[in-house]
């Protein structure tokens, strides 16, 4: 295995499962995570990779009240981003913005937008609609399915519309189409569901069991990767929802997470239970879609899709997320609290 | 003259010169043209200038030479006047006897005059008596002349009458041939007078010559006549006009009709050697005596062909056609037969029946270019056969592998997969290994179709194992379930089985890879050197057809993923529980654990289903024991220890974090534990990997919850629980206590208050629960 020796390093003071790119910061490259400590006060970093791309500077730290189960940033204003949390006992969501003086200021206080507390059962994910400026929010819980309207300035959500994923179907997470502000791609235990906002009703759905996590291709319509416990990478034309266009291979363990590159097609980045994270390369193109068949048959022919694997972690890695300013740039978090940032520069000029 | 150059003395020379230029009419042709002036020979020239002469003599010569000179020349000229005189006097002499010769003609000639006159007289008398002669002979031979016309009239026209009778002795006698040249004969006469004067005659000898033709036209179709005769007949009737083409056509039909019923024998044939199952009758004994009678209808046939041509022997092409039929028939009826499952020696039988015949056609018909024609045609047959073959061994294969599907479900055996394992194995060693011989006898035989196939043979058979082994491949990815998400139709048509794979099955195609891989690949590569080296029909830039590296490569590859998917399938199954066992309760408010939580021994026994199939399947790994010892037995006290040692300490808060600096320090000491090493083909491997694979997940379910006191002393005496057991099973300890920890280690970060249980206690339940065990099932120890 290639060691992850270019990456850089940054190190959370606990457990983390979560990271995400602050995509409306236009002038950094930088990321925001939070811990995940059941009986410590748990912290949020926003990290900023320094100007020469070597170092990762903490440019801030705020105190959480709760350990954080998911975390995203808002994608149009720097200063906000949404988390889960639990108490341990039970769940919460917020939106939370970052004190303009943060700099100056000792200990800031993240300020508490708006708190989406509708929810009863255990809450997966906060979802911003990753294309712009979009003044609602989604938030997914075990059993439902919310649409929130968020108004920054008044500092309110109000529940828009709601629905129920029906019986027997827990949530697990979930994906917001970046090329369709009216569709949604929840996961649950044996399907991905797919919703249209305007009436909240299930559109159509991918039979497939285990579904960890879903990932929109942001340049491609119609194209979902999802990854699955233990049967590896999918790649979905959502038009063709029986059979997958690919399959990747995964992870030795669980593949966790997984991400399309913002910029370059075909990229995908998964992060796996088995500590590491893999690079790889699987262009959807019109000729091979029907032609999965291909890869069994001839594996000669066929470059292997896997360009880089990067082992150099000592946990299972749960936070992965592509810069969007930089897109040869990501962020991997594993759940010793250790964020990696790396290049994949050197795997660009293979294509 | 001139020209002559034979060497002279000057003297002669000028004389000849002079001579000639006096005898000659034109001066300027003699050779001595006037060029040479100034010399002293252009004395001989006729420009010849004598003052000149004498003056160049006078200048160019002293008094003594002037004096030779002249003596010379005095000479010279006594010596020509003598010469002159000489042929003055030769020429007179001749003269004379010229005149003598002209006078003796003058008086011979005299007398001829008068004897001319008399012949003319004598002939003028001769021609005056030939003519009365003539007049009066001319009455008499008119007369003879007139009588000899008639006499042949007569003759002609008693022809004529006689015509019927006499054709009907021809037809008493059978002598055709005299009775049409007698009826053609007399024919012109009919056409000219037949419906007036000779009206009885001409009908009497129609009707015979209707007879006739009846008759010749049964000849003609009679098989038992001659084939001579038939041809005869066939002439004779052209000979009538009779219209032949008709015929012709006829006799084609009757033909075609006889090939019709040979071709029906070629599957009477076929029927037998179906019918009889027995296979060591199959090629010999049955198919003699139909073989036999086909030969000898194929004989008769053609015979018929030649007897057809030498009748009509314009009629190659239909023949050749004809012919070609019959082939492509034998042929279309072989491909059929093909279809259905034979042996090669049943094909050769076929085979050989079939070149039996085109050679016996060839001997007729040569121009139809059977064997060529045939020789395509068996390419394809055999081309078909070889690959039907190999489609037969590819269903025979997936069927035994099929029954294991279904055979483990009655557990009549004591070990369904070892027997499904060998019972594959065989399948496709031996099945192999037929299928080469089968196709050896092809090679052995001699028959010339074959001979001349045996190169396309070899190519076909390599290129058919070539093409066997990956459609095998893809076989064992169908069965095994892995292809049926990705390939839609084959989905279709093996989806009633391929949903509900058995992850035995699965195990079973991969050791059965590694077998094909290692043993059946080598043996086939030998025999395939053995027997079907050679080949080269297809181009050289094209490599030989049975590459055996790429398919081993092939069937490594598709042994590991087999295996990958084994171990995979059933860390799903157990995945399942351990979801189920994580998702159904509310750990927060978990009640205190009483005793070790089923799900284990649910998990046991997974374990245990995997351990039996592993056994059947799978060899024992030699290296166990060095495995053990590696260096991986550290990380057990850095791990643990932390754990147990603090099972004291009160302070919760305290403690945990401390445990947390120690898990993390630990881990920076310590060596990467390899938890996701390669799986290898050996019982303890295989089971390691999906030891390791499940505790994993246990681990990431474990992190996913959060636990009160309880549910963490839960997890705590269901891990202490598994760790006994699972030691047993397992080849490398230190991973798996490693890993047990882990679990501990990560429920205990997921609690709220994470106590342990007392040591005493957690014995006590475990003591508990092995008594149980025993109580159930004496033999579990």
């Amino acid at each position: 295995m290639q060691g992850g020796s270019s990456g850089i390093g940054y190190g959370l003071k606990y457990q983390a499962r979560c990271i995400s790119d602050v995509k409306a910061d236009t002038d950094h490259t930088s990321f925001i995570t939070g811990t995940l400590s059941l009986r410590e006060e748990n912290e949020v970093h926003l990290i900023r990779l320094s100007s020469g791309g070597t170092e990762l500077i903490c440019e801030g730290l705020f105190s959480h009240p709760n350990e954080i189960w998911d975390l995203s940033s808002c994608p149009f204003d720097q200063r906000i981003f949404s988390t889960v949390f639990s108490t341990g006992e039970s769940y919460g969501a917020a939106i939370w913005q970052i004190p303009e003086l943060y700099g100056q200021l000792n200990s800031p206080q993240l300020e508490r937008i708006a708190s989406l507390d509708a929810h009863v059962g255990k809450i997966n994910c906060v979802l911003w609609w990753p294309s712009g400026r979009h003044d609602k929010l989604i938030s997914i819980d075990d059993e439902n399915l919310f649409l929130w309207s968020l108004d920054c300035s008044k500092k309110a959500a109000q529940v828009q519309s709601k629905e129920s994923s029906g019986m027997l179907h827990y949530l697990s997470g979930g994906a917001w189409d970046p090329h369709d502000v009216n569709a949604v791609a929840a996961t649950c235990e044996s399907s991905v569901q797919f919703w249209d906002l305007r009436t909240m009703k299930k559109t159509s759905a991918i039979e497939r069991a285990h579904i960890r996590n879903a990932n929109y291709d942001m340049k491609k319509k119609h194209i979902l990767v999802t990854a699955e416990d233990e049967s590896g990478i999918h790649i979905w034309d959502l038009r063709k929802p029986k059979i997958p266009v690919k399959e990747l291979p995964g992870h030795t363990h669980w593949t966790w997470a997984v991400t399309c590159n913002p910029e370059y097609d075909g990229l995908i980045l998964s992060a796996g239970t088995d500590s590491t994270v893999n690079l790889w390369l699987a262009p959807i193109s019109a000729g091979d879609e029907p032609n999965s068949e291909g890869i069994a048959e001839s594996p000669t022919q066929q470059a292997d899709p896997l360009l880089n694997s990067y082992s150099d972690y000592e946990d299972s890695v749960y936070g992965l997320a592509w810069s969007s300013r930089e897109p040869w740039i990501f962020a991997s978090l594993s759940y010793d609290g250790r964020v990696v940032v790396e290049s994949i520069k050197p795997f660009l000029s293979r294509k | 003259m001139g020209t002559d150059d034979v060497p002279l003395d000057d003297k002669a020379k000028r004389m000849r010169d002079l001579l000639s230029s006096f005898y000659s009419p034109d001066p300027s042709s003699t050779p001595n043209a006037p060029s040479k002036h100034g010399t002293l020979d252009a004395i001989n020239t006729t420009s010849f200038d004598p003052d000149q002469y004498m003056n160049l003599l006078v200048q160019k010569s002293n008094l003594e030479a002037l004096l030779k000179r002249h003596v010379e020349m005095a000479a010279e000229i006594k010596n020509l006047d003598t010469d002159l005189q000489m042929l003055v006097y030769e020429n007179y002499n001749k003269f004379i006897s010229a005149t003598d010769s002209i006078k003796r003609m003058k008086s011979n000639i005299v007398g001829m005059e008068a004897n001319m006159g008399q012949l003319l007289d004598k002939i003028m008398s001769v021609q005056s008596r030939s003519d009365g002669v003539n007049t009066s002979l001319f009455e008499k031979r008119e007369h003879i002349e007139k009588l000899h016309r008639t006499r042949n009239l007569l003759r002609k026209v008693q022809f004529i009458y006689d015509l019927p009778a006499r054709l009907g002795k021809c037809i008493k006698s059978e002598a055709y041939a005299d009775a049409v040249k007698f009826y053609t004969g007399a024919m012109p006469i009919f056409k000219a007078y037949g419906d007036s004067s000779f009206q009885d005659c001409k009908r009497a000898s129609e009707d015979a010559v209707a007879i006739i033709v009846k008759n010749l036209q049964g000849k003609l179709f009679s098989d038992s006549e001659s084939i001579q005769a038939r041809a005869e007949a066939a002439v004779l009737l052209k000979q009538l006009d009779f219209p032949v083409d008709n015929l012709q056509a006829k006799l084609l039909e009757k033909l075609e009709q006889s090939l019709w019923d040979l071709q029906l024998k070629t599957d009477e044939i076929e029927n037998v050697s179906m019918d009889s199952n027995d296979p060591s009758k199959q090629g010999k004994v049955s198919d003699l005596s139909p073989t036999t009678a086909h030969e000898a209808s194929v004989r008769e046939f053609a015979e018929a062909i030649r007897a057809y041509r030498i009748i009509f022997p314009d009629s190659g092409r239909q023949l050749i056609t004809l012919a070609q039929d019959l082939v492509i028939n034998h042929f279309e009826t072989t491909e059929q037969y093909v279809k259905r499952r034979i042996s090669s020696a049943n094909l050769l039988g076929v085979l050989r029946t079939i070149w039996a015949d085109v050679l016996l056609m060839d001997e007729v018909l040569h121009e139809a270019v059977l064997p060529d024609f045939s020789l395509e045609a068996a390419q394809g047959a055999v081309k078909k056969y070889v690959a039907s073959t190999f489609t037969y061994l590819l269903q025979d294969i997936s069927d035994v592998l099929l029954r294991v599907n279904v055979s483990p479900k009655e557990a009549a055996e004591e070990h369904p997969l070892q027997v499904a394992l060998e019972a594959s194995r065989k399948a496709v060693l031996q099945g192999s290994m037929d299928v080469l011989l089968d196709f050896c006898q092809f090679l052995d035989d001699d028959l010339g179709l074959l001979v001349k196939l045996r190169d396309f043979i070899i190519d076909w058979v390599q290129e058919g194992f070539q093409g066997f082994l990956s459609a095998l491949d893809d076989r064992f990815l169908l069965l095994s379930g892995r292809k049926n998400s990705s390939s839609p139709d084959q989905g279709l048509t093996e989806g009633a089985h391929s949903e509900k794979v058995l992850a035995g099955l699965v195990l079973v195609l991969a050791q059965l890879s590694i077998f094909i891989e290692q043993t059946v690949i080598p043996r086939i590569t030998e025999e395939i050197a053995a027997s079907f080296s050679g080949g080269g029909a297809r181009g050289i830039e094209n490599g030989p057809a049975f590459v055996p590296g790429e398919i081993c490569r092939i069937f490594r590859s598709a042994g590991e993923k087999l295996l990958h998917h084994y171990v995979n399938m059933r860390t799903q199954r157990v995945s399942a529980l351990l979801r189920k066992r994580f998702s159904t309760p509310n750990w927060v408010k978990h009640k205190e654990p009483r005793e070790v939580h089923m799900f284990v021994d649910l998990f046991l026994q997974e374990l245990k289903a995997i351990g039996i199939e592993v056994k059947q399947i799978l060899p024992q790994g030699l290296l166990r024991k060095h495995w053990r010892s590696d260096s991986n037995g550290s990380t057990t006290s850095s791990r643990s220890n932390p754990l147990r040692d603090d099972k004291m300490s009160r302070s919760n808060t305290q403690r945990a974090r401390s445990q947390l600096l120690e898990t993390h320090l630990a881990k920076l000491f310590k060596q990467k534990v390899e938890i996701f090493t390669k799986v290898e083909y050996t019982q303890e491997s295989v089971v390691t990997t999906i030891v390791k694979l499940c505790l994993k997940s246990l681990q990431e379910f474990v992190r996913l919850q959060t636990f009160n006191r309880s549910g963490f002393q839960q997890i705590q005496l269901d891990i202490q629980f598994l760790r006994t057991p699972l030691k047993e099973i397992v080849e490398d300890e230190a991973v798996i206590d490693f890993l047990l920890d882990e679990v501990i280690v990560a429920a205990s970060e997921r609690c709220l208050d994470p106590t342990p249980l007392e040591p005493p206690i957690l014995d006590r339940l475990i003591q508990a629960k092995l008594a149980k065990l025993k109580e159930q099932n004496p033999i579990t120890p």
